[in-house]
């Protein structure tokens, strides 16, 4: 029911001319790409340092809220950039990214890194007073900022994955890819 | 006087010396002769361990790809706090050689990591990326990038910036940033080429 919703707004989606012009444009379509893939060093880049900053490698001596005031503003600019563009190469080829295993597989670790990083901000809000020029952050505080660069790490992997058609529909898989990819028994496109 | 001057910057010069040197051998006719001798090499890197992991094992080669990128989000992300910090945009409240010593230790080490993937990379396709311009530019943007940040900007601000010219300093930043960001574009426009 959910993968027969999902694939025809992917089908929905990829009958617009915008869709096909994007993805048919070589050179838009890799500016696209290139674009979400720098998008990494201001998003990703900045994020590990202040991960780093609560395991006490980078800056221990930078009180961690100067580290997370200073550096918010560039990597949420960085994030921008990586979601409009993410969105935009989804758009550019809807139904392949949408019953992919390792886009599905990315989606979810997303949520998790969300939640994680709304979980590790509500904690730091929370006991920073005590530990702020401390070199190391509290095991809470620790444990989610490895459980963040656990995500991220997950998520970067993911993404490179979806290049790869090992368990597209258009190829015969087990019933476990098949239902976890939401392949549609006679669907046409792929 | 003039050798005096000249000795000041002896460091600077040999590295754009150096560079001039790589450009004008890139934009004439040797660069065929190049080419064809290091044929052999990269013929030989395609049959070596990471060549044949590389090619036999898509996963195993995305992964390092993964890796690769990871390397290179740390590594910018060294480059953005340590220039940024030197144009003043960055963690303004915060003593430089703080924020460039301990941003330079992480870039060194993620710069190894992206190096040792991307040789493993490199082994998988060599005999398709020798063919490609956009190849050798990356390397060319990276050898610049590498003498730039160890032979001038490290050197320059190693004992702080205070008696330093601030252009100079904003100039030294501008440059890393440009230099590391081409290095990154070429680097993924290569997927794009062959």
């Amino acid at each position: 029911m959910l993968n027969q919703l999902i694939y025809d707004f992917a089908l929905w989606l990829d009958a617009s001319r915008w869709s096909t012009l994007l993805h048919e444009s070589y050179y838009m379509y890799n500016w696209v790409e290139t674009a979400h893939v720098l998008s990494l060093v201001p998003s990703l880049g900045i994020l590990f340092f202040i991960d780093l900053r609560m395991l006490g490698v980078a800056f221990p001596e930078v009180p961690a809220t100067t580290i997370a005031r200073h550096l918010r503003l560039p990597m949420f600019i960085g994030f921008g950039l990586m979601i409009i563009t993410g969105l935009l190469l989804f758009y550019a080829i809807p139904v392949r990214s949408s019953q992919s295993v390792w886009f599905r597989l990315k989606f979810l670790l997303l949520i998790g890194a969300g939640i994680n990083a709304l979980v590790f901000h509500y904690r730091m809000q929370q006991s920073v007073g005590s530990w702020n020029t401390a070199p190391v952050a509290p095991a809470n505080i620790r444990a989610g900022a490895l459980l963040s660069l656990l995500f991220w790490s997950l998520i970067v992997i993911c993404g490179r994955l979806i290049a790869y058609d090992w368990y597209d529909c258009v190829r015969q898989q087990s019933g476990l890819i098949n239902l976890f990819a939401g392949c549609i028994d006679g669907q046409s496109q792929f | 006087m003039l050798f005096s001057f000249l000795n000041s910057y002896r460091r600077s010069i040999a590295t754009t010396a150096l560079l001039a040197l790589a450009l004008a051998f890139a934009f004439s006719s040797l660069r065929i002769n190049a080419w064809e001798a290091v044929l052999p090499l990269f013929e030989w890197m395609e049959t070596s361990w990471f060549g044949v992991i590389g090619k036999t094992w898509g996963g195993a080669f995305a992964v390092v790809q993964a890796i690769h990128l990871l390397a290179m989000a740390l590594s910018g992300g060294a480059i953005l706090i340590s220039n940024g910090r030197l144009l003043g945009l960055l963690l303004r409240d915060q003593p430089v050689q703080t924020i460039l010593i301990k941003s330079h230790r992480l870039f060194v080490i993620s710069l190894i990591i992206a190096i040792i993937s991307g040789v493993f990379m490199a082994c998988g396709v060599a005999t398709k990326i020798i063919y490609l311009p956009v190849y050798w530019i990356k390397m060319l943007a990276l050898t610049a990038g590498v003498l730039f940040t160890f032979t001038i900007k490290q050197p320059l601000l190693a004992d702080g910036v205070e008696n330093l010219n601030p252009w100079v300093v904003r100039a030294a930043a501008v440059a890393s940033l440009t230099v590391w960001f081409t290095v990154a574009a070429t680097g993924r426009w290569i997927g794009y080429s062959g």
